[in-house]
């Protein structure tokens, strides 16, 4: 709990949560001028398009910024070489376990107003009904654990190498592959399919009409297996990085 | 009161693929005292000194602090009685001094009141709300020392702590560590590639060359071998050492000389006389002088830098 709190003292004037929030910021604003003016079609199917848009919205701009948060809280140990300080007044592991558990709850934060900022902008537009209250809740905990699984990754190659440079050129790669992927598959295992994987509602696009029809995905056990994948990845990531950390010598 | 040893390493050794940079060191820190750990750079000094704090796993050997064999599982209590400054000094640039000395100070769990006195004494009160980012690398290095003082620790364990500092601040730095034992109560191991810096502020010394611990005593027994002798150059050293002997003189043979320890001028004299009457021919007579430096040299090889 020390250590956690710690993490967040040492974040001062980081501006990272500035960072996450002018991420967020673009998304409203992208997403206020892609659902401008719906026809009465959308407004019918409006809060199903809304989860649509959010899944596709993160599967491009969040990958990036995992491997940027993480980043962000690995790099001020390696500036200030503060690693070897800090092992002789707690375990490695704990440290590492307190950066996750900071970047984790950072996350949580940032989807959860990003539902809340969707959610009001839903209402404004005036969509029809109410949010599906069970779909929402499914959403919110599929893409947190997608996006979680990925800046797992990205934490263990910034607390491992000094240069972040690596870890953000693989963060930026990863990105590339999971925009990518969404126009090939609708599924993948790899940690950047995740957004993909973890998408609850499907669309389907009418030449003819030029109207697009909404629908809650019924997962094939194939696609339920890479859902299943993204978890295993948190899992993975998470121990592989912490005992390659506690492993290391400062 | 019984002196104890806060360190102690038995065997302690550390392989990096084939290279052996500690080998088989025996070292023992007496508590209540400023150690200095003298080698040339790349002597294994940091090395040895990170092992102690559990930041290199020794291939082989054991550590004892304060009594009791360090393993994983109480290394962190046994550490959390010490303070440490390995190589350059740790720090968050973009938090200022005094925060970052409330992270050491939250993870130590030591009064508010401990970072205000270590300011004091390391000079940095007025620099407390200044980006360390904005410190010079004399100020970075105290510090540096003001994080390892925090707390007040039974052990500190400083590694080349002068590194950056102006020849103001060095001296500012070796009177303090100097004065850790008796106002504070603080053990210091200081490291150093330097011998006068080592001889200024220890009181015990261990050296190091390449990994090996060449010599570990008091300051004040590496001085004794820091003696004056008489080197005496004959064409018949037989008869001399045998004629020395008669007389009581210790002797020793070195290369084409004979050296003797230094002697009143009576005695050289009476020495001249009794070579003179049995007929002995005496080419030269000289004063030797073995400094602190030729033993440091001698110990360490001549290679080594001072």
């Amino acid at each position: 709990m020390k250590t956690l709190q710690l993490e967040f003292y040492k974040m001062k004037r980081r501006k990272v949560w500035l960072t996450m929030f002018a991420l967020l910021s673009v998304q409203l604003l992208w997403g206020m001028w892609a659902l401008r003016n719906p026809k009465d079609w959308e407004l019918k199917s409006g809060w199903m398009a809304l989860l649509y848009f959010l899944s596709l919205l993160n599967g491009i701009m969040v990958p990036a910024m995992m491997s940027v948060l993480a980043s962000r809280l690995a790099d001020i140990e390696h500036k200030g070489n503060s690693y070897k300080q800090l092992e002789t007044l707690c375990r490695a592991g704990s440290l590492y376990h307190a950066k996750a558990l900071c970047g984790c709850i950072i996350i949580a934060v940032l989807f959860t107003a990003q539902f809340a900022f969707f959610i009001a902008l839903g209402y404004y537009l005036g969509y029809e009904g109410k949010p599906d209250v069970k779909y929402y809740l499914l959403s919110y905990i599929l893409i947190f654990a997608g996006n979680l699984s990925l800046f797992l990754l990205q934490l263990a190659l910034s607390m491992l190498f000094a240069n972040q440079m690596i870890p953000l050129t693989a963060g930026l790669g990863g990105s590339m592959a999971a925009l990518l992927l969404m126009f090939v598959t609708t599924y993948s295992f790899l940690p950047w399919g995740g957004n993909l994987s973890t998408a609850l509602v499907r669309i389907e696009w009418n030449q003819d009409t030029g109207i697009s029809s909404y629908f809650y995905r019924v997962f094939s056990p194939v696609e339920t297996a890479a859902v299943v994948c993204v978890f295993l990845w948190i899992i993975i990531f998470y121990l592989a990085g912490r005992i390659l950390f506690t492993r290391r010598e400062a | 009161m019984v002196s104890r040893n806060l360190i102690e390493t038995d065997n302690l050794t550390k392989q990096y693929g084939k290279i052996r940079c500690v080998n088989a060191l025996h070292m023992r820190v007496p508590q209540g005292t400023v150690y200095g750990f003298l080698g040339p750079n790349g002597a294994g000094k940091s090395t040895t000194l990170k092992m102690i704090l559990g930041l290199a796993r020794p291939t082989a050997g054991s550590i004892t602090l304060f009594g009791i064999p360090v393993k994983d599982k109480n290394r962190i209590r046994l550490l959390a009685d010490t303070g440490s400054l390995i190589e350059s000094p740790s720090y968050y640039g973009h938090l200022t001094g005094e925060e970052n000395l409330h992270i050491l100070r939250t993870l130590k769990g030591c009064p508010k009141k401990d970072v205000d006195e270590v300011l004091r004494i390391v000079r940095l009160s007025e620099a407390r709300k200044k980006k360390v980012s904005h410190y010079s690398l004399g100020m970075k290095q105290r510090l540096g020392l003001a994080s390892a003082l925090l707390g007040f620790p039974k052990l500190l364990i400083l590694d080349e702590p002068t590194n950056g500092l102006d020849p103001a601040g060095i001296q500012e730095m070796r009177e303090l560590i100097r004065t850790l034992p008796s106002d504070y109560g603080i053990t210091v191991v200081v490291s150093s590639h330097l011998l006068s810096e080592i001889d200024q502020m220890a009181d015990h010394v261990g050296i190091i060359r390449k990994g090996e611990l060449v010599y570990q005593d008091t300051l004040e027994a590496l001085h004794s071998h820091a003696r004056q002798q008489i080197a005496l150059r004959t064409g018949q050293p037989a008869s001399v050492i045998s004629l020395l002997r008669r007389e009581g003189i210790e002797v020793e043979k070195e290369e084409d000389y004979l050296l003797i320890p230094m002697l009143e001028d009576a005695q050289i004299a009476r020495l001249c006389r009794l070579l003179l009457e049995q007929n002995i021919a005496l080419y030269r007579i000289e004063k030797r002088e073995k400094s602190l430096e030729d033993i440091f040299l001698s110990l360490t090889g001549k290679e080594s830098s001072l």
